[in-house]
């Protein structure tokens, strides 16, 4: 039992030390693609080529890398939409976009699947 | 021979009908209704390859040097924001009811090259209602403005305001207000009395303020660009602006105030009245 816990404390912090490193892989766009189905990125956004990625709560995400401005104010560009993933309350008080905990390093891949072609 | 008196009498027929659809006044040329779509789509691709056509030859110099884009927001707000708006900034009521309506600056610098900017500042665009600067302004003005073009797809709605050098109604961090707000009553009023909301109304005053210069709207003809959400299935959306319950009376209430909604938002208040509002809403409600 103690042992598990202090195992647990163990992933814990050491996941929490991988984010906040400097990325040092290049971004993985099909890492990104399996990373916005784990996070149910799909139950409010409709994306191409993610699996039950239908929903209709936000706008839809096809072709959202020619897309002016993310959340209507902030000018889109890989990084403003890594911000964007990773705190979008931070941005924009009143969202309904919800804060998934997502690290830096996914957030990286997923715009990278976003930001590939469809 | 006798191919040709048939091509020739084929290319005959054709000119006379031709002649006839424009002596009869049949093609519409009012500004209320776009252009007809292969009309459009062959004007437009005209321009484009014009513009590129003449751009080619055109070297850009460095805008990036200190001051270069600074320079080209004040020549931008006094000369171009009255008909291309900015973000946040809604084109002046003139503007809004040109055909072709003035293109949204953001994502054509997004996708132009400098160089063909720099030759539609100089050179005007023919029937679209763009001036040519050329005898009006300077060639560092002019590359200013381009400079200025580039910079501002990197700002947002509340730094542009900054930098044009227009202070900024709102607190910086005044970000989208929380229920007390949603539930501030907006007067819905207007329409003649014991007329409902009429979406083919809507579909065609939908035209009148530059929607399609930010938005994509199956169906309707115009630039369709990519600035904001693309409007196909708005109708089934839970959400307007990310703040917003999709009812109709906060549809009316996103279009008719945007800024009292998001404060800082791209989308600028069109000055939509009550009626219109209800149209165009009724209009989107369609869109499933």
């Amino acid at each position: 039992m103690r042992l598990s816990s202090r195992l647990l404390l163990l992933v814990v912090l050491a996941s929490a030390t991988a984010s906040a490193t400097p990325p040092v892989r290049a971004p993985d766009p099909e890492r990104g693609r399996l990373l916005l189905r784990q996070f149910g990125c799909g139950g409010c956004h409709a994306i191409p080529g993610v699996p039950a990625a239908a929903g209709k709560v936000g706008p839809p995400l096809r072709g959202v890398a020619r897309r002016a401005y993310l959340a209507g104010l902030l000018p889109n560009s890989r990084e403003n939409m890594i911000r964007w993933i990773r705190a979008p309350r931070s941005i924009k008080p009143g969202t309904a976009m919800a804060d998934m905990q997502v690290s830096e390093d996914q957030a990286r891949d997923m715009v990278a699947y976003l930001y590939r072609a469809h | 021979m006798r191919t040709l008196a048939i091509l020739a009498s084929l290319v005959l027929a054709a000119l006379l009908a031709g002649g006839l659809v424009l002596y009869a006044g049949w093609y519409d040329i009012s500004a209320t209704d776009p252009h007809l779509r292969p009309t459009f789509a062959l004007l437009d691709f005209g321009m484009r390859r014009s513009v590129r056509q003449r751009g080619a030859d055109i070297a850009a110099p460095a805008l990036e040097g200190p001051g270069i884009a600074q320079r080209g927001a004040q020549l931008y707000r006094r000369h171009c924001e009255q008909c291309h708006g900015g973000p946040g900034v809604a084109p002046e009521p003139f503007a809004l009811g040109m055909t072709p309506t003035p293109a949204n600056l953001v994502h054509t610098a997004r996708e132009w090259q400098p160089a063909d900017l720099y030759w539609v500042i100089r050179e005007g665009i023919k029937m679209t209602g763009m001036p040519a600067w050329r005898h009006r302004m300077s060639d560092d003005e002019m590359w200013a403005t381009v400079a200025f073009l580039k910079a501002m797809t990197r700002m947002e709605p509340r730094q542009y305001q900054e930098a044009v050098g227009r202070p900024s109604p709102l607190p910086p961090g005044a970000g989208a207000g929380g229920e007390g707000l949603r539930s501030l009553p907006l007067p819905l009023g207007g329409g003649a009395a014991g007329e409902g909301p009429d979406p083919k109304r809507g579909r065609r005053a939908i035209h009148q303020y530059a929607c399609l210069t930010c938005h994509e709207i199956p169906g309707l003809t115009g630039a369709n660009a990519p600035v904001g959400p693309p409007l196909g299935g708005i109708a089934r959306r839970e959400m307007i602006a990310g703040t917003l319950r999709n009812t109709p009376q906060n549809m009316v209430r996103w279009l008719r105030s945007p800024q009292a909604v998001n404060p800082g938002s791209a989308m600028p208040d069109l000055g939509l009245g009550a009626r219109d509002a209800a149209d165009i809403a009724a209009f989107l409600a369609t869109l499933d």
